[in-house]
């Protein structure tokens, strides 16, 4: 048994992969919703079960281009669809500090490889905290850039106007190097053409402000490490302050909201013709086909979204849910644009708790886990680029602290992870014999 | 949410549900449902965007190109005759 297939048989980060020797400039994974000629591309879906995309995602192919060898395609909940990736349809990764807790999720596969694996560069997909999360309970790095900064082409689309590719690894200095590499315009994603450049030199972070509502309903294992954290940014010779965000408590509604709607409509394509499974009974007519197919490989999350988005777009709810969080959404980006006239960024802790149990998690109900977002939830419906950096181990498991900053203005982020780098121990997992 | 508005919301949605899961779909989409309504607290902004960026048109040049080889596509579908496979119309 080879060594990689030895570690992925213990934490299941990989849904596909490859052990052949690397050959590349440097050795990169993808989630599973990014699309590869290589490697099946399901989303952690089984409604994808099967499906050899003919080309590469974006990203991908930059990376690829820029001597990158592709290692394989890492777990995550069905289409990013959980907090935990608990969701998958292919096994749940492991967190490489505890067996028996959760990665994070949904990118879960993608930090448990940046953790486990050395000198490794994950990519992942953010659409409500899904980079940020699994990077604070995996203990490492993790940047979800600003919507739009990558180009989403060749990303099987969650909530297409939330999703965003970004990176995840041990060592701060590759969120910079790897983002630059696939960030950019691209002529097949419109939203990526309206960017501007990423300087050449990253500004440095001089002041923050702690949202007093973002740090209510904290853990207190991740309270003391949070406070201690701004200890250290502030001999940093970083200004902290705290400032009052009272719309930030409207984001977890509002994202879910327009997220599902947004689901329920990109998941209308998924009907057993054309991608993946196809095993359905061509006999049947056109509506009976498809109801059977999608109600035999949807998980129970996806659908549980699928209903949830399809009643919130629905005549005589639209205006209620929709097209309210819509508003709301520019409510809480105008907040934002009111706090960065004084400070670089927010920081907050990334995650309100310590990764928790499997078995925690099954006691808990779908509003339970919606409300576990409620820290990475903002910057992700505003479209605001976000990191989060390890800050501490409380029962050995880590914590993680996020920084938000402008749109356009990740370079903010960078410079601070290298400077938060070189005054933190990171202790990375000992990966199991 | 009552069990006939999540039959209909299923039957939109192409779902075929169990009475098990009408239930259940049913009692979380009431808990979320509840806690959403704080959202009627809260004005919001007069204008609405569909994205969170100022996104504009980017048109590149009209010329014809080929991307992806057909033939390349059909190959992960079931197909007749260079067709598309589907269920029946009727």
């Amino acid at each position: 048994m080879t060594d990689l297939k030895r570690i992925n048989d213990i934490y299941e980060m990989y849904t596909s992969f490859t052990d052949a020797e690397p050959n590349g400039k440097f050795t990169f994974s993808a989630k599973d919703n990014l699309t590869s000629i290589d490697f099946e591309s399901c989303a952690g879906s089984k409604i994808l079960s099967g499906y050899r995309p003919p080309f590469d995602a974006t990203p991908i192919k930059k990376m690829r281009e820029a001597g990158g060898f592709l290692q394989g395609k890492t777990n995550m909940d069905e289409f990013g669809f959980g907090t935990f990736s608990a969701n998958s349809g292919f096994g749940i990764p492991k967190n490489p500090y505890d067996l028996n807790r959760s990665c994070g999720g949904s990118s879960g596969g993608a930090a448990c490889a940046a953790a486990v694996l050395e000198d490794h560069v994950a990519l992942g997909v953010s659409t409500g905290g899904s980079i940020v999360c699994p990077a604070s309970f995996c203990g490492v790095y993790g940047i979800a850039p600003s919507y739009g900064r990558v180009s989403r082409y060749g990303l099987i689309d969650y909530a297409n106007s939330l999703d965003k590719v970004g990176v995840l690894s041990a060592k701060a200095a590759d969120l910079g190097k790897y983002l630059r590499i696939i960030a950019g315009k691209d002529e097949h994603d419109p939203t990526s053409c309206v960017q501007p450049d990423m300087p050449e030199k990253d500004r440095a972070m001089k002041s923050v402000a702690v949202p007093k509502e973002a740090i209510e309903g904290i853990s207190d294992k991740v309270m003391t490490h949070f406070e201690a954290s701004l200890e250290s940014l502030r001999s940093m010779g970083i200004d902290v302050e705290y400032v009052d965000m009272p719309v930030l408590k409207y984001a977890m509604p509002a994202y879910y909201v327009i997220a599902a709607s947004e689901a329920s409509t990109n998941l209308a394509r998924f009907c057993g013709m054309r991608y993946g499974q196809q095993d359905g009974d061509l006999s049947l007519g056109f509506d009976a086909y498809f109801t059977s197919f999608r109600s035999k490989y949807f998980g129970d999350e996806a659908k549980r979204r699928i209903l949830l988005g399809t009643f919130t777009r629905m005549v005589g709810y639209a205006d209620r849910y929709y097209n309210k969080a819509l508003r709301v959404r520019e409510s809480i980006i105008q907040e934002y644009k009111k706090v960065f006239t004084n400070c670089d960024a927010v920081v907050t802790p990334t995650m309100p708790f310590i990764s928790p149990r499997f078995d925690e998690i099954a006691n808990m109900s779908a509003l339970d886990v919606y409300k576990a977002d409620f820290l990475t939830i903002p910057p992700n419906l505003t479209g605001m680029p976000h990191m989060s950096v390890p800050c501490g181990y409380s029962d050995g498991m880590p914590v993680g602290l996020m920084f938000t900053s402008d749109h356009w203005n990740e370079d903010v982020l960078l410079s601070a992870a290298v400077e938060w780098e070189k005054g933190f121990e990171m202790k990375r997992p000992e990966v199991k014999a | 949410m009552d069990k006939e508005i999540v039959e209909r919301v299923a039957r939109i949605a192409h779902l075929d549900l169990t009475e098990e899961e009408l239930e259940r779909y049913g009692e979380d989409l009431s808990e979320i449902l509840e806690y959403f309504q704080m959202l009627d607290e809260i004005p919001g902004e007069d204008t609405l965007g569909f994205n969170p960026i100022i996104v504009a048109d980017v048109l590149r040049e009209d010329e014809p190109r080929m991307d992806i080889e057909p033939e390349e596509i059909l190959k992960g579908m079931k197909t007749y005759e260079g067709y598309v496979r589907g269920p029946r119309l009727s």
